[in-house]
């Protein structure tokens, strides 16, 4: 971090001298050598990079209106966007998946796994004054544990937390009901970053109205249905090694307005009314390429991709044959190239790439293959009929596909697609598009492919999707209904395992086993990308490819 | 006159009330948990379900929550978000303002540009005028409104760059959304003015204005226009309702502040209370509108009042 903060002060003064030397006010012979003399890669930095410039509005579009800004309450992803700018995590992980200190400074696991140690920073103040500690740390894991917070998604990200001590001012132990490798980057999760105690006590259940957190922004206003507005914090200094900039940011505010309508956010941001605008679609991406006066910044997002779950519950999808023979009528190639126009990249595995123990080994593994798809389906006695509709013992082999309305990121398309891509083996495929698909899918079970996908920081996020013990769908099934006793426990030996390099070994059995059992299509790994002006600089990612503004700037 | 108000009073008050058994029972029959959509169904507990089911009272028979439900309304307590708690009545109110202003500046558009392309195209029956009058009419009732909203944002916002083409502060905001939803009603208005208008112009008194020589204009636009306006007055009455309706998908469109985005916000989060509260706020605004729209109608032509 340090020698990143002396390149900066490098590039700075390499900047200034270029400048000074240029407009010929100051230079010097003597100057105008040292410059001659400098690397050639610095050159290029110094002219290419501007210094950050400070102060100015960042103007940046929402998709959709964001539910709370309680980080403990909220379950969508478009609140975390403002969640993250007003509130910090005791860890940070990197893009590489490794665990560095943000509010804690250094921390330690006991032999069992069974508690965590935490050191935390003295110098941090909360945006109303409360001072960071160890009580505020376990005030807001226990908070996130009480009902009466009716915690959402952080309640999950935060178990098997059991409970916390606080051994002085700034040391804290957390106590775990089970060992688990996936809590450290759960916590750097940003819904469960750290809120104001004395916000939380004085605001009740509508602190997501008002947030306080030690974050590099400070809430200023929500008008509901038009804009978030969060300024400056000037007394910050503890910022994630995910940014440069370890100080207050440069940017006066950022204002996210909320525009959920596509045409209107792009446009907006293509005729300079606002800034910067999210979730752009393929389409526009390649549009939006070719705008001179635009950028784009993508990140691909961590976890599960877009899957198709295969519902084992529903004959004859129990028979590995039949589910092989989907996995080999469906072109995905096809299907991602078709709507997401080289945008999106294909997903191989139950996991993305970039998520710990990713199993690069998957890849290129499954290929499009009718006459494999054809033979598989004979072999079950499925016949072709008149209609070209494949039948056994009377009963015609249909699929029924779930999916949800809106037709987010083109998933309604996938299934028309793959509605075409079965009927040449003979399958016919209902498509149901339902606004209810909790009722369809999760209450009824009513579906044989569904598909998901879910952000994440840690491979512990099979789980709820694959283990057996994991009952999301009715009373006793997850959701592709896979049982597998093998699968059960090394997911189970994965959460507990110290050692990484086995830990990555377990993984990739897994991801193996779900691809060789036709399980599960996984599709495409979805990118969030944001169009910008040009003048808009440095916004970067968390390593959930949430934007983080502490390095934005506004070039003038 | 006083006794005709307090029948339609009486009447409102009942439509008001047939509104809210309404919207409690349709929010009853809608499919699905509102329970289950407040949580992650991959992760919660069965315990957690049914606490929740119990803060929410939807464990208790149908006719014990509607007799909670209406005792509570009537005390201006339309419960809380069951995303986020807020309490929904000052939610509305914060949200009801912009889209009182919508309604009445799209009404407006309607009506101006509605009731003038209507005389002019009566007046020039069959001329180009007319042919165009009738176009846009048409244009404007089978346009969706996602649609001529968008269009209206490239060429006004994004090209020409007059108008913003988001958000809800200041009267420029106003423009584009007025304008989007207004053509719409302008279309009704335009074809309701022009029949209305050439039933009249044919009528006798007409011809006897004329024959008696008062300038065109003033038969066209004293005697004639105030004789075609009683149906487009009634009209635009049901119109409000329908502009009512139409703000919830040009608010989207725009990114303005609302209670069609409230509400449309709220049904896909099933939000039930904001839900209710939103429609019955609906219910009561569209009611009102017809109440005055009724009595003035009364007020503008003899012959409704001496009818009775």
């Amino acid at each position: 971090m340090l020698k990143k903060r002396n390149n900066w002060k490098t590039i700075i003064a390499l900047t200034t001298a270029l400048v000074l030397v240029l407009s010929g006010c100051a230079g010097t012979n003597k100057a105008s050598n040292t410059d001659k003399n400098a690397s050639p890669a610095a050159t290029t930095d110094a002219a290419t990079a501007a210094a950050p410039a400070k102060g100015g509005e960042l103007t940046y579009a929402l998709a959709t209106s964001p539910d709370t800004l309680d980080p403990h309450r909220s379950g969508l992803a478009v609140a975390v966007r403002a969640i993250r700018t007003i509130h910090d995590n005791l860890v940070a992980q990197l893009p590489d998946g490794t665990i560095q200190p943000w509010l804690a400074t250094e921390w330690a696991v006991s032999e069992d796994g069974l508690s965590y140690t935490f050191k935390l920073r003295q110098d941090v103040k909360f945006h109303d004054g409360t001072p960071f500690n160890a009580e505020a740390v376990k005030y807001n894991y226990d908070r996130i544990l009480n009902p009466e917070t009716k915690a959402a998604n952080s309640a999950a990200l935060i178990r098997p937390y059991k409970s916390a001590d606080v051994i002085d001012e700034f040391t804290v132990k957390l106590n775990l009901e089970t060992p688990s490798n996936a809590f450290l980057g759960n916590l750097s999760q940003a819904l469960v970053s750290i809120v104001s105690p004395t916000a939380a006590q004085k605001y009740g259940d509508q602190l997501g109205k008002n947030p306080v957190g030690t974050g590099p922004f400070k809430f200023v206003s929500w008008e509901e249905n038009s804009q978030i507005t969060v300024e400056r914090n000037p007394d910050y200094k503890w910022a994630p090694p995910l940014v440069a900039n370890q100080e207050a940011p440069y940017l006066d505010k950022v204002i996210f307005k909320i525009a959920p309508e596509e045409a209107t956010r792009i446009g907006s941001v293509q005729s300079g009314q606002v800034l910067a605008g999210e979730t752009i679609p393929p389409q526009n991406i390649l549009a939006l390429e070719k705008d001179e006066k635009l950028q784009l910044f993508k990140s691909n997002t961590q976890g599960l991709p877009y899957t198709l779950f295969i519902n084992e519950n529903k004959a004859p999808w129990n028979e590995l044959k039949a589910r092989q023979a989907l996995q080999a009528a469906i072109d995905v190639d096809a299907i991602v190239k078709t709507l997401y126009l080289g945008t999106y990249d294909r997903a191989w595995s139950p996991l993305t790439p970039g998520t710990f123990g990713y199993d690069k080994s998957l890849e290129g593994g499954v290929k499009p293959d009718l006459d494999k798809a054809n033979a598989l389906l004979d072999e079950l006695g499925y016949v072709k009929g008149a209609d070209g509709v494949r039948a056994k013992d009377g009963k015609k082999l249909t699929l029924h596909y779930v999916d949800g309305s809106p037709n987010r990121e083109k998933r309604n398309d996938i299934a028309a697609i793959i509605q075409q891509q079965l009927k040449q083996i003979g399958i016919a495929v209902e498509v149901e598009i339902t606004k209810d698909v909790r009722t369809v899918v999760y209450e009824n079970g009513n579906y044989d492919i569904y598909g998901n996908s879910q952000v994440n920081s840690d491979p512990e996020a099979l789980r709820s999707f694959y283990h057996s013990g994991a009952v999301s769908v009715g009373a006793n099934q997850n959701l592709p209904g896979f049982k597998n006793a093998e699968v059960d426990g090394w997911i189970d030996q994965g959460l507990i395992e110290k050692d990484e390099t086995k830990r990555q070994e377990l993984y990739a059995k897994v991801q193996q086993a779900i691809i060789e059992q036709a399980v599960i299509i996984p599709i495409y790994v979805f990118p969030y990308t944001i169009a910008a002006s040009k003048t808009v600089k440095d916004i970067k990612f968390d390593s959930l490819a949430y934007p983080l503004f502490n390095d934005a700037f506004i070039q003038k | 006159m006083l006794k005709t108000i307090s029948i339609r009073l009486f009447t409102s008050l009942l439509v008001i009330l047939g509104s809210l058994v309404l919207v409690f029972v349709i929010v009853y029959l809608l499919p699905g948990d509102p329970v289950l959509s407040m949580v992650d169904p991959s992760t919660v507990t069965p315990e957690v379900l049914a606490s929740l089911r119990a803060q929410l009272g939807v464990d208790r028979p149908l006719y014990e929550q509607f007799g909670s439900y209406v005792s509570k309304v009537l005390q201006g307590d339309f419960g809380k978000s069951i995303v986020n708690d807020e309490p929904v009545l000052p939610k509305i109110i914060t949200h009801l303002p912009a889209t009182l202003a919508l309604t009445a500046a799209s009404c407006f558009i309607a009506a101006v540009v509605g009731i003038w392309l209507g005389v002019l195209s009566a007046i020039h029956r069959d001329r180009w005028i007319d042919i165009t009058a009738r176009v846009v009419g048409l244009f404007g009732i089978s346009m969706p409104t996602f649609w001529s909203g968008i269009l209206l944002i490239l060429i006004f916002s994004i090209t020409l760059d007059w108008f913003p083409a988001m958000g809800s502060e200041g009267w420029k905001t106003l423009v584009l959304p007025a304008v989007g939803l207004g053509i719409v009603g302008a279309g009704f208005v335009v074809r309701l003015v022009r029949n209305s208008m050439l039933e009249v112009i044919n009528e006798p008194f007409i011809v006897t204005l004329r024959a008696k020589g008062v300038a065109e204009k003033l038969v066209m636009y004293r005697h004639a226009l105030r004789n075609a306006l009683i149906p487009a007055l009634t009209m635009i009455g049901v119109l409000s309702g329908e502009l009512l309706a139409g703000t919830v998908v040009i608010e989207t469109v725009f990114s303005r502040q609302g209670i069609g985005r409230v509400i449309s916000d709220a049904l896909m989060a099933k939000d039930l209370p904001v839900v209710q509260g939103v429609v019955f706020f609906s219910a009561i605004m569209y009611v009102i509108i017809n109440l005055i729209v009724d009595l003035s109608y009364r007020m503008i032509d003899p012959r409704v009042r001496r009818s009775q």
